[in-house]
């Protein structure tokens, strides 16, 4: 097992498993899209209280539970990184950041663009809109630190440690609209939440995709870093000398 | 005349400008963020080879 693990973890196995994979997430991924698209905006009835309007959810909830768990898995690969010392581990926390930025920018957006007909505002200083926008914040505390460093690895140490101690603002951006009285709506997914079976399927399709989305990212974004990183290796050297631009 | 009654004629009517607004944001991004990936990697093996082949 630990054998295995290590052998993942060779950067040129790594390289290597990111090259074959990539097909096998951006096809699904325009898959999901396509079918979740049609699903959101044909199939999906209008809601009751918000008519049409309420279809920007199926762009924001996605957006934004994938704001969150980037940031997790960014923080628990940073983890992995400090503790086992896996390079890749550090690489995949790496280029998580600017993905999980923009992921958080496409929720603030989203969400402030359907705060106008509902809310009559762009931006409230409310809970949920707040600790979303700290969330971001984070993310661009951890790029700026990340690339301050000359040393990869010493970047990486720092940077995951800022990105653990961050991670407690996960749980205030989920409950916030419990903890506190908010102007933004309660849960979309669970008991309270969309009731419409249609809905739900919609917004279940979006989910995938934006998973996909986010891995075929990870996937395009590691093989750069890997190929910085191990600019001085023989199978890089190679590598780049077996490619045609 | 507002932008939002402009776009009214769009599926959705006193919605679409929103509607449609946030979509095109969202894809806009992950398009944006997608073509920079690919663009970064293309640059990395371009330096790359430009610096093994002077060595």
């Amino acid at each position: 097992m630990w054998k295995w693990i290590q052998r993942q973890s060779s950067p040129k196995f790594f390289y290597q498993t990111c090259t074959n994979l990539t097909p096998w997430f951006f096809w699904p991924f325009i898959g999901f899209l396509v079918v979740g698209l049609y699903w959101s905006l044909v199939v999906s009835p209008a809601d009751y209280q918000q008519g049409d309007g309420y279809r920007i959810i199926f762009v924001h909830v996605p957006s934004a539970i994938l704001s969150m768990m980037v940031y997790a898995i960014m923080a628990i690969a940073g983890g992995i990184g400090l503790i086992w010392q896996i390079k890749m581990a550090e690489v995949v926390a790496k280029v998580s950041a600017p993905i999980g930025a923009t992921f958080t920018i496409i929720a603030l957006t989203s969400g402030a663009i359907w705060g106008k007909p509902m809310w009559g505002a762009w931006w409230v200083w409310d809970a949920r809109l707040t600790s979303e926008l700290i969330l971001l914040f984070l993310y661009l505390a951890y790029m700026s630190l990340n690339s301050a460093f000359d040393n990869p690895r010493t970047a990486a140490k720092s940077s995951s440690i800022l990105a653990i101690v961050g991670l407690v603002n996960l749980p205030i951006i989920h409950y916030s609209v419990k903890w506190w009285n908010t102007l933004h709506q309660g849960y979309s997914v669970g008991t309270g939440g969309l009731k419409d079976p249609d809905m739900q399927i919609a917004l279940a399709l979006m989910f995938v995709a934006s998973i996909f989305l986010y891995v075929l990212l990870v996937v395009i974004k590691a093989k750069t870093e890997v190929l910085i990183r191990e600019q001085n290796s023989r199978w890089v050297q190679d590598e780049v000398k077996g490619v045609t631009l | 005349m507002t932008i939002v009654e402009y776009f009214s004629f769009l599926p959705y009517g006193k919605y679409a400008f929103y509607v449609w607004l946030a979509y095109g944001v969202s894809a806009i991004t992950v398009i944006t963020l997608f073509i920079s990936a690919k663009r970064d990697h293309k640059k990395a093996l371009l330096s790359l080879k430009n610096k093994y082949s002077r060595s």
